[in-house]
């Protein structure tokens, strides 16, 4: 039992980098309808240019400083990265067949993993962990400082991700172009405009998921795939284009693996989001929050 | 017009049958008998691809499922090559109809997502099975394919030379089969779904079963390939179900020209060149310091830039230039118009 609630914590975490992903999957998804095969890279783009300023800028004494400018200089580079990227490349991909726009984020995303090898190595980093290792003991639930770290930025992030959708003209706009694209740019709304912030909050957010884990789990220039594909997981099992499906299925996934890795086989840890996948297309194929 | 075709016809035959002795070197043939491999695969992709519009990603499963079990019934059980491959080519296609049975009424970015899962739980499978497949260490010793032909002797197809023409007629099989099949009913059927699948359904076109039949072509095929590649490298390791290869095929298919025969095969050719010819671009980043302690000194391009080169040329093709190479040079200098090959209706 123990055992069990330990891994379901463990699981939060993970889950919690998942379903931060797969938000900004969700809008580019449900806005552009484009399947962004390169979604993942900015997961790990976030965290080496965070990693670059922490670790090897180091402008102030304390690694927690550094960690912290990393984090904001990181996120923000990445959302402006993504709005370079939306200008250069999306911005041409909307409304192109399937096709079309998935093969070209798959070569996007091939360009941009190899560049970031080519930029930063082909090795595994490690991030200066700012934190220190004496877990917090609640019962039977302990918990390093860095996985409370997550789960409490994680909570921060959606709430400030809520508030901006409901209670901002962007956000509304955001809404409205999500219900339907035409009827939003009848009434006047810059559709150009509401996609690049979209977009580059995605981008941002799956930033922040990257520099988060890379205080725990060494970084690899290669994982942007595996995140992508966890995050389409995630969008599908959510019942593609609900934010809340996005998240409730992020975190179940995160707790599945752990669950499934600790009890089951370790090995097949990452199958089980794939088979998941597949029993729900069976039975259930417009996922827990969709309607058909 | 009717000569000139035969003429051109007898002349490609002579030159395909002399490349052995046409081509410098070992390393080339090499080359050319690993494009055959990509020309079976991305000719088979491309009936559902192409024909019937649909993105599959998880045609490597069906290559490495036909390497594995070809390689394993010769190496576990002493099967011959010629058991072997057919029995690699039907474990591909039994996979593709339970798969289907349970993905081809999916579409779109479902169905994207899907096959590619299903490649993952398969290469999942081939790294944790080690009693079976040995893991990451893979399959080595896989015995070449020999031919006993009674009063000529035996083949060993060992040899680039021989293997070359084995893998010349596998090819010209599968190309055939897929050009016989393109203009057939099935064929007229698969574009008909990609143009309009509500109005195809309602004059009595099963979507389901046509692309059932795309589906499991391309996975004999490919498993087929599968068993060839097992045999010819002698080595195999889950590292076939790679991301990277079935971006390759896939980009064979759509930038050599997705709906035409020659399409795939172009496509192959070039795409199996591309990371060859990147190799004597010199790098640009030689003698330079990136970190203290990282002296780059290797003059051939990484690999990492020529997947960077690799992954634009793919982006750029697939926006600048849709319909694929062979589409666009007979637009260009054809004298026939070409049927609607690579366009695709706007889903605006």
């Amino acid at each position: 039992m123990e055992l069990a609630i330990q891994l379901t914590v463990q699981g939060l975490i993970i889950g919690c980098s998942y379903a931060l992903i797969a938000i900004g999957l969700t809008m580019i998804f449900g806005l552009m309808d484009i399947a962004n095969f390169a979604h993942g890279e900015f997961y790990v783009l976030g965290s080496y240019f965070a990693f670059t300023v922490a670790k090897m800028f180091t402008l102030f004494e304390s690694v927690i400083a550094n960690y912290f400018l990393g984090f904001i200089v990181g996120t923000f580079a990445t959302i402006g990265f993504g709005v370079i990227l939306d200008r250069l490349i999306f911005k041409r991909l909307r409304g192109e067949p399937l096709l079309t726009a998935t093969m070209a984020t798959i070569g996007l995303s091939i360009f941009l993993a190899n560049s970031i090898q080519a930029i930063w190595g082909h090795w595994p980093r490690q991030m200066p962990s700012p934190f220190g290792l004496d877990p917090f003991i609640w019962g039977p639930v302990v918990m390093p400082p860095v996985r409370l770290f997550v789960l409490v930025v994680t909570g921060l992030c959606i709430a400030i991700f809520h508030f901006l959708l409901r209670h901002t003209r962007l956000g509304k706009a955001v809404r409205a172009t999500f219900q339907n694209r035409e009827s939003a740019a009848l009434v006047g709304i810059e559709i150009d405009r509401v996609y690049r912030w979209s977009f580059a909050t995605g981008a941002g957010m799956a930033a922040i998921a990257g520099i988060m884990l890379a205080t725990f789990m060494p970084m690899d220039p290669v994982s942007g795939g595996f995140a992508t594909l966890k995050a389409f997981i995630v969008v599908i099992l959510g019942g593609m284009g609900t934010f809340v499906g996005a998240i409730v299925a992020g975190l179940g996934l995160g707790v599945m693996e752990a669950l499934g890795g600790g009890f089951i086989a370790s090995d097949y840890k990452d199958g089980f989001g794939f088979l998941f996948l597949i029993l729900f297309l069976l039975f259930r194929p417009q996922g827990i929050f969709g309607e058909e | 017009m009717k000569v000139s075709r035969i003429f051109g016809g007898l002349v490609l035959t002579a030159l395909l049958l002399a490349i052995p002795w046409i081509v410098p070197d070992d390393y080339i043939l090499h080359l050319i008998i690993y494009a055959g491999f990509f020309v079976m695969l991305a000719s088979g992709l491309n009936l559902l691809v192409g024909y019937m519009g649909q993105l599959s990603l998880g045609h490597g499963a069906f290559w490495g499922l036909g390497a594995y079990c070809s390689a394993l019934l010769a190496l576990k059980q002493g099967w011959p090559f010629w058991l072997g491959l057919p029995a690699g080519g039907l474990l591909a296609a039994v996979f593709a109809i339970l798969l289907g049975r349970l993905i081809l009424k999916v579409r779109g970015h479902r169905f994207v997502i899907i096959t590619l899962a299903f490649q993952i739980i398969i290469q999942l499978v081939h790294y944790n099975w080690i009693g079976l497949t040995d893991g990451q260490n893979g399959l080595a010793g896989v015995p070449s394919p020999t031919l006993e032909i009674p009063g000529v002797g035996k083949i060993d197809f060992f040899s680039k030379t021989n293997f070359y023409y084995l893998i010349l007629v596998f090819c010209v099989i599968t190309v055939y089969v897929c050009y016989r099949v393109a203009n057939s009913r099935v064929g007229r059927a698969l574009e008909a779904i990609r143009e309009n699948e509500p109005l195809a359904e309602s004059v009595g076109v099963s979507a389901f079963r046509y692309s059932m039949i795309a589906f499991v072509l391309g996975a004999f095929f490919a498993g087929l390939a599968g068993s060839l590649y097992a045999h010819y490298t002698r080595y195999i390791s889950p590292d076939v179900f790679d991301f990277l290869h079935i971006v390759e095929m896939l980009t064979m298919v759509l930038l050599g020209g997705r709906a035409t025969i020659l399409g795939p095969v172009i496509g192959a050719l070039i795409f199996t060149g591309l990371p060859e010819a990147l190799r004597f671009v010199p790098n640009p980043f030689w003698g330079l310091s990136w970190a203290p302690g990282h002296l780059v000194t290797s003059k051939a391009l990484p690999a990492e830039l020529q997947l960077m080169v690799f992954g634009l040329i793919l982006l750029l093709g697939v926006v600048y230039m849709p319909e694929g190479i062979v589409p666009w040079v007979r637009k260009r200098f054809g004298r026939r118009p070409v049927a609607q090959a690579g366009e695709e209706a706007h889903p605006e």
